[in-house]
């Protein structure tokens, strides 16, 4: 039997009249990739901030690797990068790496091994002393995503996390996603892009704050008569919204 | 030039302030605030200087004259007398002792045979003899100049007005000042530790502040608070890293104090720096209260003189506490800055050591942890 490393029941999130996540019941199971998509407004980030304890439920439960949200316990087990870039722009690479390892109390030599690890998987190491002011979006962007990975967490929250990142490099992201599932990680991101949601293992299609289809990307389009994620999309929104 | 980009500019920067009804209200209260407390304080004069007096002065015939120039002195409010009693095995200890302890900033002493050395020196010279002045002796607190030059001039001018008007005349009556503490300081030995403690607070709050609007605006903070790291941990590490830049720019102030300006550090220069970085981390701790209630870098700014212009005119940075106006005094006794500035003043011109400036640093102490606990309060209550 596999094991959930998050679950939701019913969570909800309103601010003040909007309801931006509406009753979400999730199972994620360990080592899988977890897909969010949907359209802006759809309550994606909201679902991962509350989950992440950065916003309370209105309402509902949610739980992460057995622990109640907030989690403590458990936390050092969790990575999350935010939509935002959220990183010191007047640090170094280097130095943002090693502020978050140290958020995680980690040893210099597993710090060590680990950043050279990312710098290559996010195609930084020449860059490593720069100052993150001075790099591009997308950099930028990979930096971010390599601060969420540093600790090795066993579950990681990715909020778009391949916005602005160039498709050469966005393969080599899922590429590494994949690496994390192989060694028993679980993965949820959400994205805009439905061509790489494919790739998830379990997509959860959300839309005004609901969950409206949830499955393998192959039985959301087949259940949905439709040759491409997008279009299993917009065929569940359309059935939602009648 | 396009008058209509112009105005449209213009037009766009204003309707700005409209939506931001904070900055606008500001915009008023500001000038409001600034003038109220510049009036206020410039328009104080010295009140109240604690002053002991010792009259061990047994009179003569007519009467003590020693009487009359204490009741002289107490007719005007800018000294506050407090009597000794000369019933001591060692009074003139006990006087030196009030001062010694900053009970006092002076002590006038008028010694047992005063009337009598008055009365003799004034028969003397209606006969044209030769006199000596007597004296009146004033055990002075220096480590304020400006009060302490007000202490002897006081003094002084009660003497003439009670002998002028007794006996027509000025006799020979020397107020003879006798330095407790402070004894050459100049100014800028006053000044020093005044600009220390207000040039360390004002770089600690503003970092303080826009590091943290910076760390809300950026989603860092969100961020960090996603990882084990606690609140409490977030706030502490700030207040380490600001109260350590507090202490570089302390000793660079202090080196320079010493070095350019030949200012004399009687005590402990250590002592100094533990009080300026209490100051720092409680500023600290000010700053990111003040930074919580502010949506970006534009509104924390904003803070800033509202803090600043009090801890400068109130706190006895550059006018002691007694020129404060009676109304704005518990003012000056909410401000950390106030009591860095006695403690400092008091270990760099008086030579104090723990032993005595304990209670101030008891106080710079217990703010800190207090506006940093609020501080953490904060960050918790926002999630």
């Amino acid at each position: 039997m596999t094991e959930d490393v998050v679950v939701t029941n019913a969570l909800t999130k309103r601010f003040g009249e909007l309801v931006a996540v509406s009753s979400l019941d999730l199972k994620i199971s360990r080592g899988v990739v977890y897909g969010l998509i949907g359209p802006n407004g759809s309550g994606k980030t909201t679902a991962i901030k509350v989950m992440n304890g950065l916003l309370r439920a209105t309402s509902g439960s949610a739980r992460l690797l057995d622990e109640e949200v907030p989690v403590r316990g458990v936390i050092h087990r969790i990575g999350y990068m935010p939509q935002e870039m959220a990183i010191y722009t007047d640090l170094t690479v280097h130095e943002n790496l090693e502020l978050f390892a140290g958020m995680y109390s980690m040893s210099r030599g597993n710090f060590e091994g680990a950043e050279k690890d990312l710098l290559e998987m996010i195609d930084l190491a020449e860059r490593r002393d720069s100052l993150v002011a001075t790099l591009s979006g997308g950099m930028k962007h990979r930096v971010s995503l390599a601060c969420a990975l540093v600790h090795d967490p066993e579950l990681v929250f990715l909020d778009e996390p391949t916005v602005g990142v160039d498709p050469e490099l966005r393969k080599g992201f899922w590429d590494y996603f994949a690496e994390l599932k192989s060694a028993g990680k679980t993965v949820v991101l959400t994205t805009h892009y439905m061509d790489e949601a494919v790739r998830c293992d379990i997509v959860g299609m959300m839309r005004l704050g609901e969950m409206i289809a949830e499955g393998t990307p192959e039985s959301l389009m087949k259940a949905a008569g439709t040759t491409t994620l997008e279009d299993a999309f917009l065929a569940n929104a359309k059935e939602g919204s009648v | 030039m396009n008058g209509h980009r112009m105005l449209a500019v213009a037009r766009k920067t204003l309707r700005s302030l409209r939506h931001d009804r904070r900055t606008a209200g500001f915009l008023i209260f500001m000038p409001l605030f600034m003038i109220a407390i510049f009036g206020y304080t410039f328009g104080g004069d010295l009140r109240d200087v604690e002053v002991a007096i010792l009259n061990l002065d047994t009179g003569g015939s007519d009467g003590s004259v020693a009487d009359a120039i204490i009741a002289e002195i107490s007719y005007g409010d800018t000294l506050k007398l407090s009597i000794l009693s000369d019933g001591h095995t060692d009074p003139l200890s006990t006087a030196e002792g009030v001062v010694r302890d900053a009970d006092a900033w002076a002590a006038v002493v008028f010694g047992q045979g005063f009337t009598a050395e008055v009365e003799e020196g004034i028969a003397a010279m209606k006969q044209g003899l030769p006199v000596s002045p007597c004296q009146v002796v004033v055990l002075l607190d220096g480590s304020n100049p400006n009060i302490a030059q007000a202490v002897v001039a006081e003094v002084t001018a009660a003497v003439q007005r009670v002998l002028v008007t007794e006996y027509g005349f000025n006799p020979p009556i020397a107020v003879h000042p006798e330095m407790i503490y402070g004894e050459g300081a100049e100014f800028i030995d006053f000044f020093a530790p005044g600009v220390m403690g207000l040039a360390a607070m004002m770089v600690t709050l503003m970092l303080s502040i826009i590091s943290f609007v910076h760390e809300r605006a950026n989603g860092t903070l969100d961020r960090l608070l996603t990882t084990p790291v606690t609140e409490g941990e977030i706030v502490g590490g700030y207040a380490l890293a600001f109260g350590l830049v507090a202490l570089v720019q302390s000793t660079v102030i202090l080196l320079a104090a010493v070095i350019l300006f030949r200012v004399e550090i009687v005590g402990s220069p250590l002592l100094v720096l533990l009080t300026i970085f209490l100051l720092g981390i409680g500023s600290q701790g000010l700053g990111f209260i003040l930074s919580s209630n502010a949506k970006n870098e534009f509104q924390a700014v904003q803070f800033m003189p509202l803090i600043l212009f009090p801890s400068i005119l109130l706190a006895g940075v550059f006018w002691p506490l007694e020129a404060v106006p009676e109304l704005l005094r518990p003012v000056s006794s909410f401000i950390p800055l106030t009591y860095a500035v006695d403690a400092c003043r008091s270990i760099m011109i008086r030579g104090w050591g723990l032993g005595e400036v304990w209670p101030q640093l008891l106080i710079l102490a217990g703010l800190a942890v207090v506006l940093l606990t609020l501080s953490a309060y904060s960050l918790k209550k926002r999630r």
